[in-house]
């Protein structure tokens, strides 16, 4: 029993508590609301966010921040399409692609952890680049007429009615949980967050570790980019536009501290699910989108608020004993 | 000196906890005197001039500002009453220039500025320091004189009564020392009373009028400077006895030299620094406050590879580029600073243990092994005795001591040869300091070599088998245990060049 209140106690034990009640909340309104393809199809609509903000609380944790993911996601995208029009096969495209996610990230990386830049500083110089190069590519004429199979990938479903997208999502959240929950590599990046004078002084290559961070960023930011272009079936400059702000919100709302060193995947899962939850319960009360866009702008407000009011401390004090054995 | 005094503080106490910081402490103050404060390290001279300039309330006594009581309840109720300080880092607005810096803090004017005005005043107040100073020079370009000399125009322009100026030649070349102790003199001519605080005591005895001296938070004497010598005041600074706690024990030195270093040199920092560290030694490195010993450790550990000079480490040469390159060579440095370079404080106790030798609780695929972690986590707990329960608990919910002993289970878990502590009992209570000592002696007595930087002189000599003295980034001398006494190391702390020949 100790562990369990003091789970609920955590953070991630309040987004539970709270998608729970949005859950229930949300059947009550409408008996479609529980259904797989609602569900799935929710997920579908964001999926290349969620994906990306699995990189972005990495980076978060680690102390610094990413804010050039959306233009990666659309310079990404963009190069598919220009590389597809040009006649290069679509499997070199994505490989290419995928690269120069990498690269980009890599180049994030070493202005960071090498040169010694704010990572805001040089990641919203890469926003606006990598965000000019995709105009570049793709201008505002959009390109279509993707393969076949390219097209069902990002709409049709793969295992059932699951598409690709969200089975990546899956199998990417289970590997990188592991990476960050049971690695040495996991353990270093919420030390080097925690503080990273200390993790030099402790032989920790605190370099090389926030290069590998925003190269795997990068890649993962690519990637994502071409499941939006599948899933759309045509790409534009603009594509992703913005996309990194909804990213950091998420991942800020799943408890990752923005002075890095605290947070879990866990954490982040749960507020992606929040989002959508809530999003899809106003949109079944016909709440329009911008009040539904502010209503998550409170939360996250509270979010960053609340663990500074001691919710823990003020909840023991109320509950009486008992509950006081759940925390050590 | 008949004159009504302008600052008492009568029978000041200032507790932390279980800790005295002052106790019953009194001083008198007289408009127009320099008034030196002298002690060791850790003697009380900072909590008093906190509670002087209303950062600390004491815990108990009196503050009489002109003979009345008065409370000085922040730093804004000390500039009222005529009460500033400089410190050895001056505070300037590195983009402002002089003018605009000394007249920082200045609401007399009201909501606008009058720059004109308030550069006619820069001028006044530099010129009544009696130094050449362009008040439209910005602060970033200004020596750390300079700077200093910006301090006090702010405080001259606040009408000030009582200047403390804390170690404030400590990091000044030595022409800029002797400008610096002119303008103390020049503004106690003007009716200033000057507080004078210095480890350097030919500084003291060259502008001093009074001296007082303290020792572990408590007044020991003040004396007009004609009736001290600088044998009196070491012997009173030191004065308290010996060995009260710790016990010498006998050294396990062997003939094997583990680490040579030869001419070790930073530039600006430190010069020819040159020891021999055997197998199974403490050397204890001893000096005041900007001695920079930690500098010399820090360039042994890889910190600051500009270092010159020639290090031979384990019969090699070792010049080491990195800490990762130390800790691979066997070389571990336990830093003073618990919590910058220390501990990953909000992680378990558990993490930290496992931090700089990660690699070895890796099992197959890279996975961390937790339960080889908690393994080696337990036994130091109870080889340490950390008083804890559960290794998944926080490391900052810790006491100091526990701390302390954490970061230094950290660290004895790559099986050093060379262990370089710093500090290594700084903020923690006398139980864990004797625990800390034992540990550092065991150490030593399985054939580690230790490099012990210390401020705590009792601690030096209980735990030195030789100590070496710095002062000021030079190496003042080695002494053998069996010939050290506080007094022999102070007096080379302190550079009185005219005793140690008497030594």
């Amino acid at each position: 029993m100790k562990t369990v209140f003091a789970r609920l106690q955590s953070w991630e034990g309040f987004l539970l508590c709270a998608l729970i009640l949005i859950i229930l909340v949300n059947s009550s309104l409408s008996p479609q609301f529980m259904t797989v393809s609602n569900q799935v199809n929710l997920f579908q609509l964001s999926i290349e966010k969620i994906i990306v903000a699995l990189a972005m609380t990495f980076i978060i944790i680690n102390a610094e921040i990413d804010l050039s993911v959306g233009s990666m996601m659309g310079l990404s995208a963009c190069a598919f399409g220009w590389m597809f029009q040009q006649g290069m096969p679509s499997g070199a495209a994505i490989l290419i692609c995928l690269i120069i996610g990498a690269m980009g990230g890599a180049l994030n990386g070493w202005f960071i952890a090498k040169v010694g830049l704010p990572s805001l500083v040089v990641t919203l110089a890469t926003l606006i680049g990598y965000r000019g190069l995709a105009r570049v590519l793709v201008e505002d004429r959009g390109i279509n007429d993707f393969p076949e199979w390219f097209d069902a990938l990002g709409q049709k479903g793969l295992l059932g009615p699951i598409p690709f997208a969200n089975i990546a999502f899956v199998v990417l959240f289970i590997i990188l949980y592991i990476v960050l929950q049971r690695t040495g590599f996991g353990r270093k990046t919420y030390v080097i967050g925690t503080n990273r004078e200390m993790a030099d002084f402790a032989g920790i290559d605190t370099a090389r570790h926030k290069l590998i961070l925003f190269t795997g960023a990068g890649l993962i930011a690519a990637f994502a980019g071409l499941l939006y272009a599948a899933r759309v079936g045509a790409v534009r400059g603009d594509v992703a536009l913005g996309f990194e702000l909804d990213i950091i919100t998420i991942v800020l709302l799943g408890g990752v501290s923005i002075f890095g060193g605290t947070g879990s995947l866990v954490g982040t899962l749960l507020a992606v699910m929040i989002v959508l939850n809530l999003r899809n319960g106003m949109a079944l009360l016909n709440i329009t989108g911008h009040i539904q866009t502010g209503v998550i702008g409170l939360l996250l407000i509270g979010s960053v608020v609340a663990p500074r009011l001691n919710l823990g401390k003020l909840l023991r004090r109320q509950t009486g004993p008992n509950m006081t054995k759940g925390k050590t | 000196m008949k004159d009504q005094p302008v600052l008492q503080l009568e029978n000041i106490s200032k507790h932390f906890g279980m800790t005295i910081a002052l106790a019953d402490m009194s001083i008198t103050l007289h408009p127009g005197e320099v008034h030196a404060i002298v002690g060791e390290n850790g003697a009380g001279k900072s909590t008093m001039i906190k509670v002087m300039t209303g950062i600390y309330q004491p815990s108990a006594g009196t503050i009489l500002i002109g003979g009345k009581p008065q409370v000085i309840s922040g730093p804004q109720a000390a500039r009222d009453a005529g009460i500033a300080a400089i410190y050895q880092e001056p505070m300037v607005f590195p983009d402002l220039d002089v003018t605009e810096n000394i007249f920082i803090s200045d609401t007399s004017a009201g909501l606008l500025m009058r720059p004109a005005a308030q550069r006619r005043r820069a001028i006044e107040l530099i010129e009544r320091i009696g130094i050449n100073l362009d008040p439209d020079r910005i602060a970033s370009g200004l020596t750390l004189a300079e700077q200093q000399v910006v301090e006090i125009a702010r405080a001259l322009s606040q009408d000030v009564r009582i200047l403390i100026m804390d170690e404030p030649t400590a990091s000044l070349s030595a022409h800029e020392a002797a400008q610096l102790r002119k303008i103390a003199k020049t503004l106690a001519a003007q009716g200033v009373a000057v507080v004078y605080i210095s480890h350097r005591l030919e500084e003291i005895f060259e502008i001093a009028d009074r001296v007082t001296v303290i020792r572990d938070g408590a007044h020991i004497s003040t004396k007009p400077i004609a009736s001290v010598t600088a044998d009196s005041m070491i012997s009173e600074m030191v004065g308290r006895e010996v060995g009260n706690y710790f016990a010498k024990a006998p050294g396990t030195v062997t003939d094997e030299v583990i680490l040579q270093v030869q001419n070790l040199s930073l530039a600006g920092v430190f010069k020819d620094i040159t020891f021999d560290l055997h197998k199974g030694e403490i050397l204890c490195m001893a000096g005041l406050v900007g001695a920079r010993r930690t500098d010399v450790a820090l360039a042994l550990f890889g910190v600051t590879p500009t270092a010159t000079g020639e290090v031979t480490y384990k019969g090699k040469p070792a010049r080491f580029r990195s800490p990762r390159e130390a800790i691979d060579a066997g070389v571990a440095y336990v830093s003073e600073d618990r919590r910058k370079l220390g501990l990953a404080m909000p992680m378990s106790i558990r993490s930290n243990i496992s931090l700089v030798t990660l690699d070895a609780f890796l099992s197959r695929f890279g996975l961390l092994n937790r339960e080889k972690e908690t393994a080696v986590a337990h036994s130091y707990r109870e080889r340490l005795n950390i008083r804890t329960q559960d290794v998944d608990s926080e490391v900052g919910m810790l006491s100091g001591g526990n701390q302390q002993k954490v970061m230094l289970a950290k660290w004895l878990n790559m099986e050093p040869d060379l262990l370089i502590f710093d500090e290594p009992t700084r903020g923690i209570d006398i139980g864990a300091k004797a625990e800390v000592h034992d540990l550092i002696r065991e150490f030593a007595a399985a054939g580690g070599a230790v490099l012990v930087i210390s401020s705590d002189l009792p601690e030096v000599l209980a735990l030195g088998d030789r100590i070496l003295v710095m002062r000021e980034g030079q190496q003042m001398g080695i002494l053998d245990t069996s010939e050290a006494t506080q007094e022999r190391v102070m007096i080379l702390a302190t550079g009185q060049t005219a005793l140690r020949e008497a030594v």
